[in-house]
């Protein structure tokens, strides 16, 4: 029994290590924020292997990813709702370091010219392009082409029919390209 | 653009597109990388102390069982005196509970007057009067 369970923890540790990175880079794509997304990764690690870690090892990928956007969510609607109430408040204008700079966040809606996107800067185009795609576009495609679930995974890791999945993909590959143009090899 | 040069430019685009995060991912800052490390060992701690049963805990599933075999035992074994002569049986509880039965003990409403009257009056009529 405790050899079982120490094959158990370290199938989980294998796990973990395999997927933190990504799963922390999609948490902080989807928030802009590091700390956020340090948070919901952590706490995602410690629901996976808190309640859903006796599930085959297989599931638990899915899973994680389920619990990661669940938590993301979750901080986007706290997010979502301190602003609302911050915005009834008098004296919100004294905390100028959390007002968002309205030119810094501007979206320019022409596409770039592939010459201009170089390292940095596609990564940068890549990342505000996928922060303003709509939420279930946006994780369809993360699941789908960066942590490379196959469609039913994504469509369990979004508790949604594989058709959606496949629907959400296709229409974040679309606006991504007319977006981006595409991408200099 | 045919349907295949969309099919080949959106497949480029996806590689491109993946390369570019998984480069991102490998090359996170220290910082983050640590603080990744620390979740993860907090995450495995939780999952070791799960894993491991307290002695209680480990001893929980032979106790129910062990209270279940005594409630039984105890709804049960009446029932199996039946066969015992010695012992009490369910017609005896009946009997001693039954109101409509005879009193078995307490004779304070018998009339032994009667009972006297009754047995000299039995005994004179069987015996031949004197000078009769």
């Amino acid at each position: 029994m405790p050899e079982t369970t120490h094959d158990g923890a370290r199938a989980l540790e294998a796990f973990l290590v395999g997927v933190e990175r990504r799963a922390f880079r999609i948490a902080q794509i989807a928030l802009s924020h590091e700390a956020d997304a340090l948070d919901v990764v952590q706490d995602a690690m410690l629901q996976l292997s808190t309640r859903y870690a006796s599930r085959p090892a297989e599931e638990w990928k899915p899973l994680f990813y389920r619990i990661l956007q669940n938590r993301i969510r979750d901080v986007q609607r706290r997010r979502s709702v301190r602003n609302r109430v911050m915005a009834l408040m008098p004296w919100r204008g004294e905390d100028e370091d959390d007002e968002i700079d309205p030119i810094a966040q501007a979206v320019d809606k022409s596409p770039l010219p592939p010459s201009q996107l170089e390292g940095d800067e596609m990564l940068q185009a890549l990342e505000q392009a996928l922060n303003e795609l709509p939420q279930r576009q946006r994780e369809a495609f993360l699941l789908r082409n960066f942590e490379g679930l196959d469609v039913a995974e994504t469509a369990a890791a979004m508790k949604c029919s594989q058709g959606s999945v496949k629907t959400h993909y296709f229409r974040a590959l679309q606006a991504l390209r007319s977006k981006l143009g595409e991408f200099r090899s | 653009m045919t349907a295949e040069d969309e099919e080949a430019g959106s497949s480029q685009f996806e590689q491109r597109t993946r390369e570019l995060l998984l480069t991102s991912a490998d090359a996170l800052p220290g910082s983050v990388r640590s603080r990744l490390t620390q979740a993860r060992h907090a995450a495995l701690s939780v999952h070791s102390t799960n894993q491991a049963p307290s002695l209680a805990r480990r001893w929980m599933p032979a106790g129910a069982m062990a209270g279940v075999i005594l409630a039984l035992f105890v709804v049960l074994a009446p029932h199996g005196s039946s066969n015992n002569p010695g012992g009490p049986s369910m017609e005896d509880v009946d009997m001693l509970t039954d109101s409509e039965a005879l009193p078995l003990t307490g004779d304070q409403d018998v009339d032994y007057d009667f009972y006297e009257w009754a047995a000299e009056e039995a005994a004179g009529a069987s015996s031949p009067a004197v000078g009769s």
